[in-house]
């Protein structure tokens, strides 16, 4: 471990599968600090004494859906390389969790909490839950409106929201590939996610399932995943695992790429 | 992994989870759950409450761990399913699953249930029907063996006929014999009936139905007697800490435990001698862990679990003959991990200034103590002589070394306790608070919790009536009247639910027939406010033609045959008469670690001592 003129974040990019996927966000995050712990990687705490740890995570994720692209910056004290750190908190974690990538980024840079503002998700709506035809349909529907009305139930409080200005794209994907299911219908979906407000993936299903008619106990059985998560720039959207790699190494605070 | 068993439910069980609060209850699979040995003898470990208590449990954490380390042994931790998750269970026909291979606990060969407090009766029931199980023991002719443990062993009567047998005393050996037994059965091809009477004879077994109750006319006991060739009682077992450094591979809940952080034992029992604790008295005699151990256990749970807190725990921290140096050992060790220590069941007079600045400095959290009762007269009467000055120098050096929250126990309802000494809690809280003003600091909040006073079977309050219902609204008023002020925060108990828990104390085993049937009409989870309800256990005791007035409020006499007096704590109930006595004439009595004994019987009844190793040793 050697000392470094500036702080550093590790951003890691973790998948959320197996029985992880059944993790509320603040049991993930829990998972997240305990493993990190135990991987005694140099990690930086808010405070004292038994403070807390100083991370950021992504926007949270609904309980069931897996994911490949979790994100999560660790403050840290000290250098260590992203092989390393990768090695070991792959040791740390357990059932469901796996770190696809590290990345060692400034400090300076803002943490993936306060930068992600779009999700990508892939919906797998089994056999038997409307015909292909029957979500292509709805999902033209669908995108032909202005806006979409929706009852937005919470613990506190019910409103109506506008969901279409937050779903940017929406399309039935090619036919059974991969291991979908013979009769299946797989659906792709980019919405808000994050500082920019957030669209569950499952309002959209329940609306477009609506104009499918298909029955809530048929779609309630998809699968959903999320793949990817971005930060809008103009009309691109870039991964906070690649964002600012291409930059000339002097252009950025600190002048120091790892 | 474990691998996939030939009976896994988790493909039927998989659907319900998005269905219910808090799926994480039901996975398994955390870190440091074990792998478990499919083939061999397996016992299920069953908590009668959410996975986020019983996970916290330190005996079945213990335990689970103590048969995984026998070869061709092993154990799968079992939780109640919380109401929802019940429901849907019994809608599509999901039995009672292991967390680590969600298998039917029906499948196993031993069943053990924890058996915490009473208000965890019914869930107790709830468990044993989720599995597939007859409830009562006669009725079962396969399936696991349903074996109770824990502190409720006390008096397990009114359970005494949906248990095949009980283990009193610590299960560190008890289980491990158990499941030696159970394995030689099942390659002998023994029958259960040969099975259930070879294992009632292994040390601190007791089958209920090795014991005919009689009863008098007068509701009580007449006499309690073996039948066939089963001992007159049944003795408890011990252990010697140092022989069992467990855990040593704790589990990390998937979700924030109620008490979410490494434990380590500092030493077991307590013979300080509060005639209103059970613990105190059938965990006795205090049996040290060498202070090495401790450190060295800190170390390495710390290193496996990634916690950031650890407590030592026992049930009087400040006793343990050298706290001072353990306490500086272990915090040396939270400062090089970024953990912090807490000491839970501090006693106010063996808090120094020391040992308070090294708790978690400020940080999160307060202290707890509890003085129990407000008037020295009613302290000295239960045996807690703490005197006022001592309870001061305790919350000055909490203050001192930054605390900003005080946490104090008190019970209303004690024997001999009057309106005044109730009234007197509101003036003792304030008058501590003044004492912190007068010296220039600022005061903390204080977070009063009052609770009801349930007398406990093998202590000496055994006899006592409990305190009637209305009256303990009455003193409540009291309190809630009087204890205003920003500063204080007062809580206290559901006097229904302490009615309930009164009744299932200190009852016989008629009281089977009200549980099955508080059960049968809904009743689960009783120790859950918005799960309680009383009416269920009013329609079950009138149902069964009982009166509750008979159970909880009558004064027992000297003589009179108690339904656990067959069941060996290592007390004479001779020593437990006098202490009885000796409340009421407001006489203390003295701990015997500095080694004036006072015949409490233990040692020599179950030929053990006192164990102190406070040393380095």
């Amino acid at each position: 471990m050697v000392s470094v003129p500036e702080p550093l974040r590790l951003r890691v990019q973790l998948t959320k599968t197996g029985m992880a996927r059944y993790l509320s966000h603040a049991e993930f995050s829990r998972a997240l600090m305990f493993a990190a712990r135990r991987s005694r990687l140099p990690l930086a705490y808010a405070g004292e004494h038994r403070a807390r740890m100083k991370l950021s995570l992504s926007p949270p994720i609904p309980i069931g859906v897996t994911s490949e692209c979790e994100l999560v910056d660790f403050e840290l004290t000290g250098y260590v390389s992203p092989v390393e750190a990768q090695r070991a908190l792959d040791e740390a974690f357990s059932g469901g969790i796996q770190v696809v990538r590290c990345r060692l980024m400034g400090s300076g840079e803002k943490p993936v909490g306060k930068l992600i503002d779009t999700a990508r998700y892939l919906v797998m709506i089994p056999a038997g839950a409307g015909s292909r035809e029957d979500w292509m349909r709805a999902v033209e529907e669908f995108k032909d409106k202005e806006s979409v009305e929706f009852e937005r139930v919470q613990p506190r409080r019910t409103r109506v929201v506008d969901l279409r200005p937050g779903v940017h794209e929406l399309e039935v994907n090619g036919e059974g590939t991969g291991e979908a299911e013979e009769g299946s219908t797989t659906l792709l979906m980019t919405l808000d996610d994050g500082t920019a407000g957030t669209i569950k993936p499952w309002e959209v299903i329940e609306v477009i399932a609506g104009f499918a008619g298909v029955p809530r106990d048929s779609w309630e059985l998809a699968l959903v995943h999320r793949n990817g998560l971005f930060v809008r720039r103009s009309d691109k959207l870039v991964s906070p695992m690649e964002l600012g790699r291409r930059k000339p190494a002097g252009s950025r605070r600190g002048g120091r790429s790892y | 992994m474990n691998k996939i068993a030939p009976d896994d439910l988790w493909g039927r069980l998989e659907p319900l989870l998005l269905r219910v609060e808090r799926p994480s209850r039901y996975l398994g699979g955390e870190w440091n759950a074990p792998r478990v040995d499919l083939a061999g003898t397996s016992v299920a470990l069953a908590y009668p409450d959410v996975y986020e208590l019983g996970t916290s449990n330190l005996g079945l954490a213990i335990l689970q761990e103590v048969v995984n380390d026998i070869d061709g042994a092993c154990a799968e931790r079992v939780y109640s399913p919380w109401v929802d998750m019940e429901a849907e269970m019994r809608s599509v026909g999901v039995p009672l699953f292991s967390l680590e291979t969600h298998r039917p606990v029906a499948s196993f060969d031993i069943f053990g249930i924890s058996i915490p407090h009473e208000l965890t009766y019914t869930n107790i029931l709830n468990l044993i029907d989720l599995a597939g199980l007859p409830l009562r023991a006669a009725d079962r002719t396969d399936g696991p063996l349903v074996v109770g443990g824990g502190c409720g062993t006390a008096n397990p009567e009114p359970l005494a006929e949906f248990f095949d047998l009980f283990a009193l005393g610590e299960g560190e050996e008890a289980i491990g014999s158990l499941v030696e037994l159970v394995r030689r059965g099942k390659e002998e091809g023994w029958s259960r009936d040969r099975m259930l009477a070879e294992a009632s004879g292994l040390p601190g077994f007791y089958r209920p139905s090795d014991y005919e109750v009689v009863y008098n006319d007068d509701d009580t006991i007449r006499e309690i007697s073996p039948v066939a060739d089963a001992h007159a009682s049944v003795r408890k077992n011990v252990v010697d800490l140092d022989r069992w450094l467990y855990p040593k591979r704790p589990i990390v809940a998937l979700c924030e435990a109620v008490h979410d952080r490494i434990n380590v034992e500092l030493f077991r029992g307590c013979t300080r001698g509060c005639r209103f604790c059970q613990a105190g008295m059938i965990y006795r005699p205090v049996r040290e862990r060498s202070a090495g151990e401790i450190a060295l256990m800190v170390d390495r749970l710390a290193e496996s679990t990634g916690h950031d807190e650890v407590s030592l725990c026992s049930l009087s921290s400040t006793d343990y003959t050298r706290i001072d140096e353990v306490a500086e050992r272990v915090a040396e060790i939270c400062r090089e991990r970024g953990m912090i220590m807490s000491l839970p069941s501090l006693r106010m007079d063996g808090m120094s200034a020391g040992l308070a600045a090294r708790l978690d400095k400020g940080g999160r959290g307060g202290l707890t103590f509890a003085p129990e009762a407000a008037t020295e007269r009613l302290r000295h009467a239960i045996n807690k002589p703490i005197t006022e000055q001592e309870m001061a120098d305790a919350i000055l050096n909490a203050v001192r070394a930054g605390r900003r929250r005080v946490k104090l126990y008190f019970m209303i309802g004690l024997p001999t306790e009057t309106d005044e000494d109730v009234a007197e809690i509101s003036k003792l809280v304030f008058r501590l608070r003044d004492v912190v003003k007068k010296e220039g600091l600022p005061p903390p909040s204080f977070n009063v919790s009052v609770s009801t006073f349930v007398p406990k079977p093998h202590t000496p309050f055994q006899w006592s009536g409990q305190e009637r219902m209305e009256d303990v609204g009455r003193k409540q008023d009291v309190l809630k009247s009087t204890l205003r002020a920003r500063s204080v925060n007062l809580s206290w108990h559901d006097r229904e639910m302490s009615a309930v828990e009164g009744l299932l104390s200190r009852g016989d085993r008629r009281l089977g027939g009200v549980i099955e049937r508080a059960w049968s009409d809904g009743a689960r989870f009783d120790s859950w406010s918005e799960q309680f309800d009383l009416e269920r256990w009013q329609r079950a005791l009138q149902a069964e033609r009982l009166d509750p007035d008979f159970y909880l409020y009558r004064e027992r006499g000297e003589h009179e045959v108690l339904p656990w007096d067959h069941l060996d704590f290592g007390l004479d109930k001779r020593f437990l008469f006098q202490e009885y006595e000796r409340a009421a004439s407001g006489e203390i009595s003295n701990d015997c670690r500095d080694g004036s004994c006072l015949d409490c019987g233990v040692c020599p009844n179950i030929d053990t001592e006192v164990i102190l190793k406070g040393n380095w040793g």
